[in-house]
């Protein structure tokens, strides 16, 4: 089981300010926070963070049918970043879930999978977003976030 | 505060996230903020601010889990008023 989640990072400028009071704790861990703020990139960080959260709350909330928004009960860990590409692990109520992310200059994208091995078993394919009828394609996972239309397929 | 003016409250702070006008115009109870209302998940933080600072409330992160649509977030608004 997988999950996706893109964020258009000039979509993401226009339309939230992290920096405002509370932002950041009403959604980040004690320990994401001090991530975010004891780097230089801290706004690359928010939204790395965010996706990871998101992807791994759409493979859990697929698993056990349920619907929330607690992004406070969803802690990612052991992150390993590289310049295009980093990897961790999302704690959620229990639940262990892996992810690999993609880092590009205007996007962010995480793919979110409870068995490791299908992190490199699925196909992701990232587009400009358009109405045409992708979902025959059978996606396992869609994403859409400004100009952004990521599919996750296993 | 009356039932008519607190939703008159909170659909003045969603229609700054709703992407769809339309679900913004006929709003009920039952209407989800982000399947129906298209506010992007990061926005519904912003959201929960705009709510605690309209109504000097301070929404706790278990009523927080539980704010996916008009309904619940009328009665956590609700709620939290009577417990000031």
């Amino acid at each position: 089981m997988i999950g996706n989640d893109i964020v258009d990072l000039n979509q993401a400028l226009k339309d939230s300010d992290w920096n405002r009071k509370d932002y950041l704790k009403k959604i980040f861990t004690a320990e994401e926070q001090f991530m975010i703020s004891s780097g230089t990139c801290s706004n690359l960080l928010v939204w790395l963070l965010w996706t990871m959260k998101e992807s791994a709350y759409k493979v859990h909330a697929r698993k056990f049918k349920l619907r929330e928004f607690a992004p406070l009960k969803i802690s990612c860990r052991n992150l390993i970043v590289h310049e295009h590409h980093a990897i961790g692990e999302v704690n959620y109520d229990e639940e262990l879930y892996y992810t690999s992310s993609t880092l590009q200059t205007d996007y962010i994208h995480t793919l979110a999978a409870i068995d490791q091995t299908d992190l490199t078993l699925a196909k992701v394919m990232i587009s400009a977003y358009d109405t045409s009828d992708y979902r025959s394609t059978g996606p396992a996972s869609v994403s859409h976030h400004g100009k952004y239309l990521a599919l996750a397929y296993l | 505060m009356n039932k008519e003016v607190l939703t008159e409250k909170l659909k003045a702070i969603i229609s700054t996230y709703a992407q769809d006008p339309a679900a913004l115009e006929n709003m009920t109870e039952s209407t989800d903020f982000i399947t129906d209302l298209k506010i992007n998940s990061a926005n519904l933080v912003d959201v929960v601010l705009d709510l605690e600072e309209a109504f000097d409330i301070v929404i706790d992160n278990q009523s927080m889990e539980r704010m996916l649509t008009v309904g619940t977030a009328l009665e956590i608004i609700e709620i939290k008023l009577s417990e000031k």
